[in-house]
């Protein structure tokens, strides 16, 4: 009720107004009325009423917050955080090693982050992650459906099917394996049509969409409320070319990554960032870095950095607050994201596993 | 869609001659501003700047399709999903051959085929859709003068003798290849802007460019300090206008 004018969400020129008439607390405000405020300040009936109602909200609210009961109030004991991030489901990537690593898989409410040159399998991971979260609880998934905001067009959707019916089948063999009643009932809702249907693909040319999408997506996970992935496929590209003024790009970023957050703690959804690669050059040597700059580094909360040795693809946990670094390789086989084969069991994994899309790496086109 | 004025985007008159005192005339500018500056520049309270805030980014967010909806739309017409390269291994392990709607890259050393191979994709383009081909025209944007319009005519001949038997029809197939000599980053980039128009008007199925780095090559040293930016900012123009009239035509580039 003390609160000063100058910090009530009003309009500019009305707290101007309102200074200039000596007004300084809330209280004083409400006290008055709005057919003295109208004749005081000069302004109609109708907008002092909604000029005090504005300020009565923002009381409110703030006597709601002191008193520690409303539930916009975010504090918790770390024991409910504990119990609540035990409870929390994964998103399995189909790749036990990689989840291994992660923890159990992608988490919920935290901004996942994966780096990596261009041909090594980001925007696979990103559409194997879009058909795994719609996995049922009964098999070990979360049972939510996806949000795929793609920047650069590499969504396939003959691949989305590949990956979809490679889920569905090993479903269905863990089903007749273990032969329970609400195995079943949960696969007659887990097919292709089903899981096509439930991933909403939103295609952004540039930046300036990107950001109107993010603004309206709250909104949109309001209505939908059983999405529990969004998938963000090339944040960088729109923001690497064409930026004359670097500072703004940075303030676009960092509300980005606001936005995102926030996002992802109220509706309990994993967001997930696909980002490239730029060289950073030395004093001797140069080297791969994630691009969009160091301020960027700070918005995801887990940063997983593909890479390539030899012919074989890589997998680093680069920052995670809970999990230790480590690389494990992997695989993307014609169904999708899968661990690297042993190699007592086949030798031939290198060549016919490799996915017939995929155009074959050679030395001489790293670059 | 950035470039998309307020006035369109339904907000009031009042408030758009006010927001264009400030400079901001576009969606760009209105959602490049925080909310404070979104507060000083309009003059209203908080909750009123969300709600302009939602109304804009309404304007230009794009639309909502589930990937449901977008295999049955590829599904209804199979045959124009891809282009094929009539080279059988080729076109198994691409999965048909080349995919319509996004670009694909070509690259080789020097002298592996890439310029032939562009010029038996035209040959192939102009074809009638029951010989696998698109039916329709070619834009084909030469920037080396590799390409030699004899050459054109011995494949077709070649290959296919029996659809090509008259002159009448290769004539025919040459009309319809539209060929761009541009020697310069500039004019290459100013052809690629022109080339929306073109699409509509000629018919044209398939996009080449033969070659993009040689043109950048020339033209940047990528020792000097500015121009390794500049040129990644050329090539990512382009490539987003490409990706665009791909995917918004459907054909392979």
């Amino acid at each position: 009720m003390q609160r000063e004018v100058g910090t009530l969400p009003l309009a500019p020129a009305l707290r101007a107004r309102l200074a200039a008439a000596g007004f300084q607390t809330a209280q004083e405000l409400l006290d008055t009325g709005p057919c003295g405020l109208s004749k005081e300040i000069g302004i109609s009936r109708e907008e002092a009423l909604e000029a005090l109602q504005v300020v009565r909200q923002e009381c409110h609210g703030d006597a709601a917050r002191t008193a520690g009961g409303s539930a916009a109030a975010r504090k918790c004991t770390a024991l409910e955080l504990l119990e609540e991030e035990q409870t929390q489901g994964f998103i399995i990537t189909f790749c036990s090693a990689l989840d291994n690593i992660l923890g159990g898989g992608v988490q919920l409410t935290k901004i996942t982050e994966i780096c990596g040159a261009p041909g090594v399998g980001k925007t696979q991971l990103c559409m194997q992650l879009a058909v795994d979260v719609q996995i049922p609880e009964c098999f070990g998934g979360v049972a939510g459906e996806a949000v795929f905001i793609d920047t650069e067009g590499s969504f396939m959707v003959d691949r989305v099917v590949d990956i979809a019916a490679a889920c569905v089948q090993h479903c269905h063999l863990i089903a007749e394996a273990q032969q329970e009643e609400d195995h079943r009932k949960a696969l007659e809702t887990f097919s292709l049509e089903n899981i096509l249907s439930h991933i909403y693909y939103f295609r952004c040319r540039d930046y300036v969409e990107l950001l109107a999408q993010v603004y309206l997506l709250p909104e949109f996970l309001s209505e939908h409320s059983k999405v529990r992935l969004v998938v963000i496929d090339g944040i960088a590209f729109p923001f690497r070319h064409d930026f004359e003024d670097l500072s703004l790009r940075t303030r676009l970023l960092n509300g980005l990554a606001q936005q995102l957050i926030i996002i992802a703690n109220d509706h309990k959804a994993a967001v997930v960032l696909t980002n490239q690669m730029t060289t950073r050059i030395g004093q001797s040597h140069s080297t791969l870095v994630p691009a969009l700059g160091e301020s960027w580094g700070h918005a995801a909360t887990v940063r997983l950095i593909f890479h390539w040795d030899n012919c074989q693809r890589l997998a680093t946990l680069y920052k995670s607050p809970s999990q230790k670094e480590s690389t494990v390789p992997y695989h993307i086989t014609s169904h999708g994201f899968r661990d690297v084969q042993p190699p007592a069991v086949t030798h031939s994994a290198e060549g016919t596993e490799m996915n017939p899309r995929k155009r074959p790496r050679t030395e001489e086109e790293k670059h | 869609m950035a470039a998309k004025k307020l006035r369109r985007a339904q907000l009031s008159q009042e408030l758009c001659e006010r927001l264009s005192r400030y400079q901001i005339t576009t969606c760009q500018d209105f959602l490049c501003l925080s909310l404070l500056e979104l507060m000083k520049v309009t003059g209203q309270s908080y909750y009123e700047v969300q709600k302009l805030l939602g109304k804009v980014s309404r304007a230009c967010a794009p639309k909502m399709q589930t990937a449901y909806e977008m295999k049955l739309r590829k599904s209804v017409n199979p045959s124009s999903v891809f282009l094929s390269t009539t080279l059988h291994c080729l076109d198994r392990v691409l999965h048909g051959g080349v995919p319509c709607g996004s670009l694909t890259e070509i690259t080789s050393p020097p002298g592996c085929g890439k310029t032939q191979f562009c010029i038996m994709m035209s040959v192939l383009a102009t074809l009638p859709v029951t010989m696998g081909g698109l039916d329709g025209a070619v834009i084909y944007i030469d920037t080396e003068s590799a390409f030699s319009a004899e050459r054109l005519i011995e494949i077709a001949a070649n290959r296919f003798p029996t659809y090509f038997d008259s002159d009448e029809k290769l004539f025919c197939m040459t009309r319809s290849i539209h060929l761009y000599r541009e020697l310069t980053c500039c004019s290459v980039l100013k052809r690629i802007m022109s080339l929306e128009e073109e699409i509509i008007s000629k018919k044209v199925k398939l996009i080449i460019i033969d070659s993009v780095a040689s043109v950048v090559r020339k033209e940047f040293d990528t020792k000097l300090q500015g121009n390794l930016a500049e040129r990644s900012n050329f090539l990512a123009r382009g490539a987003s206008v490409l990706k665009y009239l791909a995917e918004e035509f459907s054909i392979p580039v």
